[in-house]
């Protein structure tokens, strides 16, 4: 089920009719358990039994770890946890990617291989739980905290259909405490969790799917070149796409859950006003991010680990990364890129250091790529700087194959000038539109929240801004489309 | 700086103080209210003709029907032609079965062929609309990758999209704004007067009021637009643009030598089940069927695709009840012609081809 559906909103009105029942809170948990069940089963019915397994596992490899004190035991029962989750992904995610590269591999050798091309379905949002049911084993391994007692609240936690499909990716500490008492959404927290709702669905069924998909869809699958000012076009329109789509569905969940009275991690922090990739990662995915530097870049030695270990580390973590999006080459190639430019910032911060000691302010300015140094506008071409060299790598996660993400740059850098132009002028007016708008609205936001910009307008006002984003996803009629990071 | 930071603090605390989320909530809802009915019900007074939405889901709900086709209800692929020339209520009055109607606008019919070739359950009757200039683009084109795209959302229909679906249905039953080919955001600016860059390809824009499409995908001209001879004109000038009149010689060699052989297969694999498969050219009329038989000539195209697959097929250059009719605007029918039409089609594929539709049609007929 997707938030910009009919079939959601009939679920949503219901499922908070039902919590707001005279029920004991046990039976509301359950009801929000079963909601949740019924949530992922519309998609496809038999991948709901991966689900229960991670859980039903999971729990209790977690009380095997904590009840035992031998250590190689309690490896043992956190390898079973690790084997049977991330065995599930690879199988599902990874099994084909694998097989490809294998039979490559052997041929490249001289080895006639030829496998059969494996019929598996990835099931949706597995990537998702699975990130977050091992945290919680890894978790427990680590002794940060006791394994949860309560079977219910455990499979709510993994379950909670907010979160199951496409994140945000929560922590046992981010949602588990929430299910121990009784809450009920005030008339605040509901109100608010209703404008996220349509905040999330604006930018996912208006921006994203209405004035983005279209144009970088239509480039992206064209077998030949196009025009640089076209190939642009069609990369500041995924940039745009893929944001509002993501954040979009984070603002959502975020809306759905604290409509129930349950506050789920924010996620997205205007990521295209970002000074430098260390920023942009403290602002994209943040669950993602902050997952990856707990349960990877820190176990692997972080930056403790002497100067060349951190950047191998970076490397590693990011190429990982990248590859947790998705079975392809140019997934890896996309977060390389990523470690690639986290590395060359990290090194250029690092030499100004070794002359002079830096105050806060002057060791913000080192951690860029650009040497300059006044103020708010240094800071702007730096924002600048980060995003064009954010679109170049969103070139490798778009295109379905190297080749066409090789032909996309050739193009957009000016290598191939004679391909036609293939957009018209009010495709390309939404494009530069909406770039525009997320630049502008970034920039002004990244030290604020939606909230506290809520909160200072009129009332009138937000209500009337709250009226057009409803005017317009009504008016646009989107309610088909899947959310892009479903597929990860 | 800490007096500064209090008394922004102080502020924003006041503003949070004010904020007052219910009335907000209420402004939001009655302006989004009022505008929606306001849009509703100035597209009523403007005569619009309601239609349903002839997207993905809506094929993916007719596609289920597959399995039950007959020759009496055969399934239809192919363009716009047969969903406007094929009237699926006159051809369920004359045999009892409504027909599945799976042309897909603008796409060639290979694709949806194969797939119900590809189908080992479905072993029903097929009706092939030939529109030469669709029928023969070699794979990979647009008109190809269309109708790809189209059944690839099949597979992945899932019990959601089917709930909302119906939800939707109920929905369009009563409104006009739902549609959104007509009156989605993206519709209406596709309509400004904006001129693109040269040599720019942009998609022609049809007249607002051109057709509606039934629940079971019957397209048919509005009234409106029958009497309106000027937006007849400008649909003729889309067709212009759109290559329809173009005499440029369609695809040869080894292209159109796998497209045949790649259809006999599809033919093949239907008849090894028990299927049955029957072309059939729709009319068009004035300088589109002028154009259309230089660019494919008829003995290159038509009749070499009949010998190499060995189908039945019925042009209706040769039937004199078949070419009687005078497209509005050059490549459709209107619907009452629809109506005869699909009368005598459904005689002669009866007559042509022994098949059991016959006995129906003549119980049917007076």
């Amino acid at each position: 089920m997707v938030f910009n559906s009919y079939t959601f909103i009939l679920f949503f009105v219901l499922l908070l009719g039902l919590h707001n029942l005279p029920f004991s809170w046990k039976t509301k948990k359950i009801n929000l358990l079963g909601a949740s069940y019924l949530f992922y089963a519309l998609w496809n019915p038999p991948f709901i039994l991966l689900l229960w397994l991670s859980t039903v596992v999971d729990f209790y490899m977690a009380k095997l770890i904590s009840v035992t004190e031998n250590q190689r035991r309690r490896q043992l029962w956190l390898a079973v946890s690790l084997v049977l989750n991330l065995g599930m992904l690879s199988y599902f995610k990874y099994g084909g990617f694998l097989l490809e590269n294998f039979t490559m591999l052997m041929n490249s050798l001289g080895i006639a291989f030829q496998a059969a091309k494996p019929d598996i379905i990835l099931p949706v949002g597995i990537s998702f739980y699975t990130f977050v049911t091992l945290s919680y084993t890894i978790d427990v391994y680590r002794r940060k905290f006791k394994p949860e007692s309560s079977f219910l609240d455990f499979a709510l936690f993994v379950t909670y259909f907010p979160h199951l499909v496409a994140g945000p990716i929560v922590r046992p500490e981010d949602l588990i405490p929430q299910f121990k008492q009784p809450v009920k959404a005030t008339s605040e927290q509901f109100t608010w969790g209703l404008f996220l709702l349509t905040l999330g669905l604006f930018l996912k069924v208006v921006i994203a799917d209405g004035w983005l998909a279209e144009t970088s869809d239509f480039i992206f699958s064209l077998p030949f070149p196009v025009n640089p000012l076209d190939a642009w076009s069609a990369v500041l329109a995924f940039s745009g796409q893929i944001f509002c789509d993501f954040s979009g569905y984070s603002t959502c969940a975020i809306g759905v859950s604290l409509c129930l009275g349950f506050q789920l991690p924010e996620n997205f922090r205007y990521p295209y006003a970002s000074v430098g990739f260390s920023d942009f990662w403290r602002r994209w995915h943040l669950t993602l991010s902050t997952w990856l530097r707990d349960y990877l870049y820190i176990p692997l030695g972080g930056n403790l680990a002497g100067r060349y270990r951190t950047y191998l580390n970076l490397m590693i973590t990011m190429l990982l990364g990248g590859l947790w999006h998705g079975a392809s080459w140019n997934f890896v190639i996309w977060g390389g890129l990523h470690g690639l430019f986290l590395c060359i910032e990290r090194l250029l911060r690092r030499k100004p250091r070794q002359t002079q000691p830096a105050g806060q302010h002057e060791m913000v300015l080192q951690a860029t790529v650009i040497p300059v140094r006044s103020s708010r506008l240094s800071t702007l071409l730096r924002v600048l700087l980060t995003f064009f060299l954010v679109n170049v790598t969103w070139v490798f996660f778009r295109s379905p194959d190297f080749n066409t993400a090789l032909k996309m740059l050739l193009c957009m850098f000016g290598v191939i000038m004679q391909g036609p132009k293939m957009l018209s002028t009010p495709d390309m007016l939404k494009v530069a539109i909406v770039t525009i708008c997320l630049l502008v609205t970034h920039w002004n936001m990244r030290e604020r929240s939606v909230k506290g910009l809520f909160q200072s307008l009129p009332w009138w006002f937000s209500g009337t801004m709250w009226a057009v984003m409803l005017i317009l996803i009504v008016l646009t009629q989107k309610s088909t489309g899947s959310f892009i990071y479903f597929q990860f | 700086m800490r007096t500064g930071g209090s008394v922004s603090y102080c502020l924003i605390f006041k503003a949070m103080k004010k904020t007052n989320y219910l009335k907000t909530a209420c402004l939001a809802a009655a302006f989004a209210g009022i505008f929606v009915t306001g849009w509703e019900s100035y597209l009523r007074q403007c005569g619009f003709t309601l239609s349903y939405n002839d997207d993905e889901s809506l094929w993916a709900h007719t596609r289920k029907n597959i399995y039950e086709a007959t020759p009496a209800g055969p399934v239809i692929v192919g363009t716009s032609r047969s969903k406007f020339d094929i009237d699926l209520g006159t051809w369920k009055s004359i045999t009892g079965k409504e027909p599945v109607q799976l042309a897909i606008v603008g796409t060639t019919p290979r694709p949806v062929l194969q797939d119900l070739a590809n189908d080992p359950d479905f072993k029903g009757t097929v009706i092939v609309d030939v529109m030469e200039m669709l029928f023969f683009q070699p794979d990979g084109s647009f008109t190809e990758t269309s109708a790809r795209k189209r059944l690839q959302y099949y597979p992945k229909y899932s019990l959601s999209q089917h709930a909302s679906f119906h939800i939707n249905r109920k929905l369009e039953d009563h409104l006009l704004f739902l549609d959104e080919e007509r009156f989605s955001v993206n519709a209406l600016i596709k309509r400004l007067p904006i001129a693109s860059r040269p040599g720019v390809f942009v998609f022609p824009v049809f007249p607002m009021d051109l057709e509606y499409v039934s629940p079971n995908r019957q397209t048919a001209f509005t009234q409106n637009f029958l009497r309106d001879t000027a937006a007849q004109h400008e649909v003729e000038g889309v067709w212009m643009k759109m290559g329809l009149a173009s005499t440029k010689r369609g695809v040869g060699g080894d292209t159109l030598t796998n497209i045949i052989r790649s259809v006999a297969q599809s033919v093949d694999k239907i008849r090894a089940r028990g299927g049955k498969v029957v072309f059939v050219r729709f009319p068009s009329s004035d300088p589109v069927w002028a154009a259309e038989q230089q660019a494919y000539p008829r003995a290159l195209y038509w009749e070499r695709l009949l010998k190499e697959t060995g189908v039945t097929g019925i042009h209706f250059a040769d039937y004199p009840e078949l070419s009687r009719y005078e497209c509005p605007e050059w490549s459709h029918l209107s619907p009452a012609d629809a109506k005869t039409f699909t009368r005598d089609l459904t005689r002669i594929i009866g007559d042509k081809t022994k098949w059991s539709l016959q006995n129906a049609v003549s119980q049917n007929i007076p």
